[in-house]
């Protein structure tokens, strides 16, 4: 291999603006690179929460995947978590269902099928289809229907239509649309709200809790953190909703119609100063003054003893980890740390951390995980690093103290900060 | 219910199979799709993918590129990557949005010859049939386009030499098969193996026609032998080298067996198992089963409830399956014993 991996450095990118983002980093217009740097992300169910582990988080639900044998290849491996155990079943496509739609004539007969095998009755049934029927124009929701009223269970339906992945509504978007659309109106709880977004809790000590706590608050619901069904639906008493991930703004956009419930957004965020401008906006909207020092000095504690620890150290930055790549790259450089490659798929929403990279960091390189060169990249002296963030980066940079950042767990805030600064500190003695 | 799993997720994907085939052979493989196929044939069914870079993309066909039919489009992406990359064929793999769209893959093969100056092998895949499908239209794609002219010169270099046809890490389970194989077929004085795919290059498959043999080791290796013969007189056996050494050390004597594998490695284990003492010895697959290889009682499945049936009816004192259709054993068996079958359970075996 003698080629060389396409990358731009920041103050390029910064120069080209926002209008003229260079065809590498724009992946419908390249063949698609496929390393295992790529998998979580190129596709749509096949690493980390993909379309069908997030389908499962209502508790007790059941799902039959409706599709070639193709795309439900890679459940095997899921089937075997205990979590997911017994809770996968296929409905195998053939020729003649994808000429004549005869696969949806069996879905009610199948998820019969399915629920005389099960000891105990789901509490939904989802029903995942794919590319396919994104061509032929299933109307799932009236398939639901039927099923629904043949079986006498909720059966809903899971878009992973991997097509669509950028357009409006990509798959984990819609995905997130299904799971929160089983919620029936109840009486709305003031000191009740949900976090919306992820399909794993936050950690245990993040301070969005307490500052909500703080605030009078005295239920916090996450789908993830629901164990029944009931509990599940508790959901629906929440007074507003929290989105932690803008994949689930359409979500809440969907609840707030259908059940009146209000939704404010927060962002995922590294860099300290702008949690905090983030924790007072908060503030303000809700008319509340947050007491946010125990935590930043939390995180401000983690981030001096790594910088005692390593200081100067340097940094390749991924994408496949809890946070934005541009972002946590621009985090780093703001705290004086040398960020000299970062993996990522530059658009017009994070063209903003480019922009400000370049003004501190503009040699740092850009590369497009997706783009058909990447196959050259190699480790060499040159481009070593200290820390590699992300499963992509660690991927690239077999030499360096490893972090892959990319838990169920989620880290949110001054705490999620505090914890990969002590993270990268363990990291790094290892 | 026809169709239905109930127990057990989809084997490998005739996609798999064909990418399985083109991976190690040094050419620019495109997957037709729009992400997902990709992830499931390089995430979970190649192996090697972990290991050895390939140059596998998918096309990242997104939905208006298949309503509006935009081969062009991915002629131009093949043509692109070709100027960068250090390719010596494009490998096209169908998977299902192509085949519900109807791509004419001969006419796209034609436009990427042209656009990109390299030939290219299209494999008109569909994610729907097996593993073994793709792999055999993969193989004879792949002798079709490369495989040049026997010649006596040739010949004598490649005297002693012997070609491995259907060897795929979804069929043999193992990515040290080329050199377990040359270990036990030196014994019996061959000087080389070619193990077309998983170790042999495109120069060996250009030189497939001047083996001293090929060697059949699945049935989605046949084709590919029958057309090697036919068109350049090379012959070929069928068989599974060292089957000794991957039946399981389990007493057979007297007992009713039934293995279930691939058609090719199942018949060597059943002669070992004879061999072993058994008093009789059924197979079965979930794959192909070519009649001409097929005893009386052999048995092709296709559902879940096939097995079944065939478990509860069938007296087995013993099946030899891989671990992933244990669950669909009757409870009443009295032996089940583990034989890894990558193309199932997407595991890789242990050979003693």
């Amino acid at each position: 291999m003698t080629g060389k991996a396409f990358f731009t450095t920041t103050k390029e990118l910064a120069e080209l603006g926002r209008e003229n983002i260079p065809e590498g980093f724009r992946s419908n217009t390249h063949l698609i690179y496929s390393s295992p740097a790529t998998l979580a992300f190129n596709s749509p169910g096949a690493e980390g929460f993909g379309v069908k582990r997030a389908g499962l988080s209502i508790p007790d639900s059941v799902m039959l995947l409706v599709a070639p044998g193709c795309c439900g290849r890679n459940t095997s491996g899921l089937g075997n978590l205990p979590q997911y155990r017994n809770r996968f079943f296929f409905l195998m496509m053939d020729e003649t269902d994808i000429v004549t739609g005869s696969h949806l004539q069996k879905i009610p007969r199948a998820v019969e099928e399915i629920l005389q095998s099960l000891k105990t009755r789901p509490s939904v049934v989802m029903i995942c289809i794919t590319c396919v029927d994104a061509l032929l124009g299933t109307d799932m929701e009236r398939v639901c229907r039927k099923a629904e009223e043949v079986c006498k269970i909720p059966v809903r339906p899971c878009y992973m239509y991997a097509l669509t992945r950028e357009g409006r509504r990509p798959p984990m978007v819609h995905v997130r649309q299904s799971l929160y659309s089983l919620l029936e109106p109840r009486t709305k709880k003031s000191r009740s709200i949900n976090f919306l977004g992820f399909f794993s809790p936050l950690e245990e000590d993040c301070e969005l809790y307490s500052i909500f706590h703080q605030m009078g608050i005295r239920r916090i619901r996450e789908i993830s953190r629901c164990s029944t069904y009931e509990e599940y639906q508790e959901m629906a008493e929440a007074s507003f909703n929290v989105v932690l991930n803008p994949e689930a703004r359409f979500a809440a956009g969907d609840l707030e119609k259908r059940l009146g419930m209000p939704y404010l957004e927060l962002r995922r965020l590294y860099q300290l100063d702008k949690i905090h401008n983030q924790y007072m906006a908060l503030g303000r909207a809700l008319g509340i003054e947050i007491n946010e020092e125990p935590y930043a000095g939390h995180a401000r504690k983690a981030l001096e003893d790594f910088r005692k620890e390593f200081p100067g150290a340097s940094f390749a930055i991924g994408e496949f980890q809890n946070g934005e790549a541009l972002e946590m790259a621009l985090a780093l450089v703001s705290e004086s740390f040398r960020v000299r490659e970062v993996f990522a798929t530059v658009n017009e929403e994070n063209f903003i951390y480019v922009e400000k990279l370049a003004a501190l960091s503009p040699e740092t390189r850009v590369y497009a995980n997706l783009e058909p060169t990447m196959i050259y990249y190699e480790e060499t002296e040159e481009n070593k690093v200290d820390f590699a963030i992300g499963k992509d980066a660690v991927f690239y940079h077999p030499g360096a103290h490893s972090l892959t950042w990319s838990q169920d767990v989620q880290p949110f805030g001054y705490e999620g900060a505090a914890h990969l600064y002590r993270a990268l500190s363990a990291c790094g003695k290892e | 219910m026809k169709g239905l799993r109930l127990y057990l997720p989809p084997f490998a994907p005739d996609s798999s199979g064909a990418s399985s085939v083109l991976y190690e052979l040094g050419g620019i493989l495109v997957i037709c799709d729009a992400g997902g196929c990709t992830g499931n044939v390089c995430g979970f069914d190649e192996p090697r993918w972990f290991t050895r870079k390939s140059a596998v993309f998918s096309a990242g066909l997104r939905d208006m590129d298949a309503i509006l039919g935009r081969d062009d489009l991915l002629a131009d992406k093949l043509a692109s990557a070709a100027k960068k990359l250090d390719a010596s064929f494009a490998g096209i793999i169908g998977t299902p949005v192509p085949s519900v769209i109807g791509t004419d893959y001969h006419a796209l093969k034609r436009m990427v010859e042209k656009r990109c100056g390299l030939p290219v092998v299209a494999v008109d895949t569909t994610g729907i049939d097996l593993y073994d499908v793709g792999e055999e239209k993969a193989f004879l794609a792949l002798f079709r386009t490369f495989t040049e002219e026997r010649t006596e010169e040739r010949t004598a270099e490649r005297k002693g030499c012997v070609g491995i046809l259907g060897a795929t890490p979804l069929e043999v389970s193992d990515l040290d098969i080329q050199d377990r194989f040359e270990k036990i077929l030196k014994k019996d004085g061959v000087r080389q193996v070619f193990c077309y795919g998983m170790g042999a290059g495109l120069e060996e498959i250009q030189q497939a026609s001047n083996v001293e043999y090929n060697l059949v080791v699945s049935p989605a290796g046949l084709k590919s032998a029958r057309y090697l013969e036919k068109t350049y007189g090379t012959p070929y056996r069928v068989g599974f080298p060292g089957a000794a050494r991957l039946i399981p050390q389990v007493d057979f004597s007297g007992k009713r067996v039934l293995i279930i594998h691939q058609q090719v490695l199942a018949n060597s284990l059943r002669e070992e198992a004879e061999k072993a003492g058994a008093s009789s010895v059924t197979v079965g697959s979930f794959f192909m089963m070519k009649r001409e290889w097929m005893r009386p009682g052999d048995v092709s499945l296709t559902e879940e409830d096939d097995l079944k049936q065939l478990v509860k009816e069938g007296s087995f004192d013993l099946v030899l399956a891989d671990e992933i259709l244990e669950p669909l054993m009757d409870p009443d068996l009295p032996e089940f014993v583990d034989l890894v079958h990558f193309a199932c359970s997407g595991r890789l075996g242990e050979w003693q």
